[in-house]
């Protein structure tokens, strides 16, 4: 058994199938990087996972336990001990830092709050922001605040939605190599989406490639790249 | 909710409690059109002497009184009134017959003329308006001015002259007394040659005395108590009582006309009220606040209010006008809108 | 609470038509229908229509000059230009009778039509700059940005501008249309016969209800059809916006031009505010402390009562307005919406004898009788207009911002109190102050319900001022205004000094 189970889910948004009869399995303590174009249900898949979605037919196991099945939810997204980096970030704009850090420690009545986000900003190096607000941070800091967010409540499974989408090389550099770490260091499993293979490529143990729906293939970084798959091979391409 | 809950609760029970410490046994509810300015200091005067709490709603002719008359329809099988005054008998004939008055009489009630009231004393009537001409002395002078509401159609007034919209209030009542005096023919006759002699429609009586005193116009036809106002305004405006002649139409007067209304909520009180105001006290004040003539005899008046023995009154039988006004108001219609 | 709205704002409604329907002799149900009363129709919507069109095209371009150009006394021109909304119609009707008149003489009359249209273009082009200026400052700067890299600034402002604020445009034109049509003081005033002022006519004049009840049903139907392409079609853009993310929008400088636009303003500042209210101040015979003393003592004592009430009418507006539009959202239901539409298109006489036919009952006497009254007939007459902004205002919180919120295990109640309505702050102020300034002067249903002995500032303004010297009811109306003005200020600064967290919002 898998710790991420998706068993022959399909998913439909307006009448329109995103997924369609689709499987994976994910490992525990490792990072597995959904590929493909734009459109291709990368994004849906996280939102099923994290149970912001029900699938239409199919179930979902996540650590054994099936926590969705055809038209229901069964463990609720805050039950499933899941971190979420929204694409848009979803910084809530009228918390500063530290409140957007200790919004779900406090929904949780978790204890030694302060010390705990104490501990993030440094993880992070934003310590010198904590008063401030999301508008008045750069684009970087903003990553920064989203993901120490995410991982703030130690999740078993970190989502993470293009969290690198528009940042310009250096700086992507930088924080990649930083997620990196920390998951090496705490030891979640992470489902990281992209569209940019390189990115990929870096961050992924596991990489599957997804296309209208449906899983081209599974593998690592030398299967992925030896593929005779032609879709692959011109994706790859661009 | 519980932070609005609280908020809201915090505003809505003040409030609750100062109404119900309004909602006292010892009072009268009263729907009036008569304009609030004269009749409020009334209806005061009345609290204060017999302790009962008067609750009005007032309304205006400006407004054709579309507010109390429609609410006193509508509230029909409920009623929440006990007494409509109303400055024309019009209103309360409308009342009437739609079953929403109760007849009336007292002692007080003796002291008018058989005249003024209801034969069956559904609406009794005390102060009277009449209706005058005011003219703008900058633009005409009281000898030029016509001597009878007939005298209109002459070509020599051709655009000069203003009345209220004839399908409400007093001007209704006016040409409603005209057609029942004229026939009906004569009266068209009369009407379809004013209106090719260019009169002038304003919205209501008040819009006739803004347009005469504004000199937007030479002269118009409305109610005593505009034209005493607009005196008090402006000394431009002037008025004269018309149809004064012994072989004439005669001047229309028109008194104010108070009715029980039927299952009033708070009979007693009512009649205590309608007691009042028909009586020499309140005859008096509107005769000081406007000009208004007494019914009553005896009733001092001060010198510029008219008494009812220097005008040649209209001959006609309310009922029979307020019946002609019902059967001439689609006519009246089709000719403003022509 | 579907229930509670259905009874207490809907059930008047449905008893009257039912009552109509069932108690008329069948051949005289129909009797509206003929040649004259379509041809009236066809006269209203015409004259709506061009009220429409020019308020919405004044309107437009204000907000494109305001929102989109730098210059001087840009900040001073927005808030002038809102500011008739505080005057009531009627006395824009007075203003400009008076002055046609002194251009024109007696012929005047002849443009009475026109006259009414004019008047309704300068009353609700408020309306259009604040529908349009809200989609226009909501555009983000790239888009014109990219469209300026490939394209002239013209060809960009046709091809790219105009489209992205089309749908305000056309719901500025559509609502405009429905106040223009369903209303009845300046035609009234202006002696031009209208679809309204018939059924008023039938109302007051005749007393004919069933026939005027018909005609009402007629309108309605209208009117329901006008709305209803709003609701179908365009529900899913913005109406009317605050901006959460700040000012994007972008704003080009102008080297020509500058005196033009200075014109255009002051002459629309003009003829919109300045002169209703130099009119007043000259009739009100400024400066007589005598008059304005007794215009004082006359109003004092209405002021707690009537503040009282709008704002309690104000905060179960925005309430509910808040409820409907939270509930179309989170669970997709459309039926309290649709419901308040029928009911804001509802005319104010029918709906004041719809009111009074059901709550005037023994069982229901806390209703009718009391101030219970009023606020439903404010909610039933503004509840529409306040939950369609607030709409707007959730719909611009991203769903992300709620997902955050979930996955990191706050209740639905948790994320609606500290995520949701702290977002929405922007929308339910400009809510509540809206609906503050509609409540504080509704006229046409309250005239008709207040209990008796209850005095409301401008009901007793209106039922003063006739007869009543024209120094004293000018008077009356500019404290009236004075008041509003006074009291909107105070609400706008207590929100920024209570919400001064959320500024970022107020960019």
């Amino acid at each position: 058994m898998h710790f991420i189970e998706l068993n022959h889910i399909s998913h439909n948004y307006q009448d329109k199938f995103v997924l369609n009869d689709f499987s994976v399995a994910i490992s525990p303590g490792k990072t597995t990087c959904l590929i493909g174009p734009t459109g291709c249900g990368k994004t849906t898949v996280l939102r099923l996972v994290a149970g912001l979605e029900t699938p239409s037919a199919g179930t979902i196991t996540i650590n054994y336990k099936i926590v969705s099945e055809t038209g229901r939810i069964i463990v609720p997204p805050h039950q499933r001990n899941i971190g979420y980096v929204f694409q848009d970030l979803a910084l809530w704009p009228h918390f500063t830092v530290r409140e957007n850090i200790a919004f779900g420690l406090k929904a949780r009545k978790e204890k030694n709050i302060g010390n705990r986000i104490g501990e993030l900003l440094d993880l992070f190096r934003i310590s010198d922001k904590t008063e401030k607000y999301p508008h008045q941070l750069s684009g970087g800091q903003k990553q920064m605040v989203a993901i120490a967010r995410s991982i703030a409540l130690q999740p078993e499974i970190l989502l993470m939605d293009e969290p690198l989408a528009n940042i310009d090389t250096h700086l992507k550099q930088n924080i990649l190599e930083h997620v990196m770490q920390l998951q090496q260091r705490l030891n979640f499993t992470m489902l990281y989406v992209t569209h940019n293979h390189r990115e990929a490529f870096q961050t992924g143990d596991i990489i599957v490639v997804m296309n209208e729906g449906k899983m081209v293939l599974k593998g690592t970084k030398d299967e992925i790249i030896n593929s005779s798959d032609r879709f692959i091979k011109s994706f790859l391409e661009n | 909710m519980g932070k609005f809950s609280s908020f809201i609760s915090g505003i809505l029970v003040p409030l609750v409690f100062l109404l119900s410490s309004c909602q006292n046994k010892n009072q009268v509810v009263v729907y009036t059109s008569v304009d609030q300015v004269f009749s409020e200091p009334v209806l005061k005067d009345f609290e204060i002497k017999t302790g009962i709490r008067v609750r009005a709603v007032y309304d205006t002719e400006e407004t054709k009184s579309t507010g109390v008359m429609n609410r006193l329809i509508a509230e029909k099988d409920n009623p929440q009134c006990d007494v409509f005054w109303s400055g024309d008998p019009v209103r309360n004939g409308v009342l009437q017959s739609k079953g929403i008055t109760f007849p009336f009489q007292s002692v007080q009630t003796n002291l008018i003329g058989e005249a003024f009231k209801d034969p069956e004393n559904h609406w009794i009537g005390f102060s009277a308006r009449a209706r005058v001409l005011i003219y703008n002395k900058n633009m005409t002078s009281s000898d030029s001015l016509p001597k009878s509401v007939l005298d209109f159609s002459n070509p020599s007034y051709r655009g000069q002259f203003t009345i209220a919209n004839p399908l409400f209030g007093t001007t209704t009542f006016h040409l409603a007394a005209i057609f029942t005096l004229l026939g009906d023919e004569k009266a068209k006759y009369w009407m379809d040659s004013i209106k090719q002699n260019g009169v002038i429609i304003a919205a209501s009586n008040g819009d006739v005395k803004r347009k005469v005193m504004n000199g937007e116009i030479a002269f118009g036809l409305t109610d005593t108590d505009d034209a005493f106002e607009a005196m008090k305004e402006s000394d431009a405006v002037g008025f004269v009582f018309i149809d004064l002649e012994e072989t004439g139409i005669g001047t229309l007067i028109m008194p104010n006309a108070v009715s029980l209304i039927k299952g009033a909520p708070h009979s007693e009180n009512a009649k205590k009220l309608i007691d009042y105001l028909i009586s020499q006290e309140t005859e008096s004040k509107l005769a000081v606040s406007c000009a208004q003539m007494p019914l009553i005899a005896g009733v001092k008046v001060p010198e510029n209010v008219p008494s009812l023995e220097n005008i040649r009154p209209m001959k006609i039988d309310y009922k029979s006008v307020s019946g002609k006004l019902e059967d001439i108001q689609p006519w009246l219609k089709s000719w403003l809108e022509k | 609470m579907p229930a509670i709205l259905l009874t207490t704002l809907v059930a008047p409604l449905a008893f009257l038509i039912t009552d109509w329907f069932t108690q008329t002799d069948k051949s005289a149900l129909f009797a509206f229908l003929n040649r004259t009363t379509l041809l009236l129709i066809g006269k209203s919507l015409l004259m709506a229509g061009l009220s429409a069109f020019f308020a919405t095209l004044a309107g437009g371009l204000c907000s494109f000059f305001l929102h989109k150009l730098s210059f001087k006394w840009n900040r001073f021109y927005k808030i002038a230009l809102v500011m008739p909304l505080l005057i009531s119609p009627y006395i824009f009707a007075v203003a400009w009778n008076g002055g046609l008149h002194l251009v024109l003489g007696n012929d005047a009359s002849i443009f009475s039509s026109a006259g009414v249209v004019l008047v309704h273009s300068l009353v609700f082009l408020p309306l259009a700059f604040i529908i349009i200026g809200s989609a226009l400052s909501q555009i983000n700067a790239t888009y014109e940005e990219a469209g300026l890299m490939l394209v002239s600034f013209k060809k960009m402002l046709v091809r790219i501008i105009l489209p992205l604020v089309k749908p305000a445009i056309l719901i500025s034109f559509l609502l405009v249309m429905i106040f223009s049509l369903s209303d009845f003081s300046v035609p009234a005033y202006f002696g031009v016969q209208t679809f309204t002022t018939e059924i008023f006519t039938q109302f007051s004049a005749l007393y004919n209800f069933p026939l005027a009840i018909g005609q009402s049903v007629l309108l309605l139907t209208i009117c329901f059809a006008i709305m209803f392409s709003e609701a179908k079609y365009l529900s899913d853009s913005p109406f009317f916006t605050i901006s959460l993310k700040g000012n994007t929008s972008k704003k080009y400088s102008i080297n020509r031009g500058k005196g033009f636009l200075h014109l255009w303003f002051w002459f629309l500042l003009f003829i919109s505010l300045v002169l209703p209210v130099v009119l007043l101040t000259i009739q009100s015979s400024a400066g007589n402390w005598l008059i304005i003393k007794k215009a004082w003592q006359l109003l004092e004592p209405t002021f707690g009562y009537s503040l009282g009430l709008a704002f309690t009418g104000t905060v179960i507006i925005t309430l509910s307005a808040l409820w409907i539009a939270y509930t179309a959202r989170v669970y997709n239901s459309k039926l309290p919406n649709s419901l308040m539409m029928i009911i804001f298109v509802v005319p104010s006489t029918v709906s004041g004898i719809s009111l009074i036919r059901f709550y005037n009952h023994p069982s229901l006497a806390f209703v009718y009788g009391s101030f219970l009254i009023i606020l439903l007939a404010y909610l039933g007459r503004f509840g529409f207009i306040a939950s369609r902004i607030i709409a707007n205002g959730l719909k611009q919180i991203p769903e992300s911002l709620m997902e955050a919120a979930l996955l990191a295990g706050a209740s639905p109640v948790k994320i609606f109190f500290s995520i949701t309505i702290p977002l929405l702050i922007p929308s339910l102020l400009a809510t509540f102050i809206l609906s503050f300034i509609l409540c504080w002067g509704e006229l046409g249903v309250v005239i008709m319900v207040y209990p008796p002995g209850a005095e409301l500032m401008n009901i007793k303004t209106f039922t003063i001022s006739a007869n009543a010297p024209l120094a004293l009811t000018s008077t009356m109306t500019l404290l009236n205004l004075c008041i509003t003005c006074l009291l909107i200020a105070m609400f706008l600064l207590t929100g920024r000094v209570l919400f001064k967290k959320y500024s970022y919002a107020f960019y």
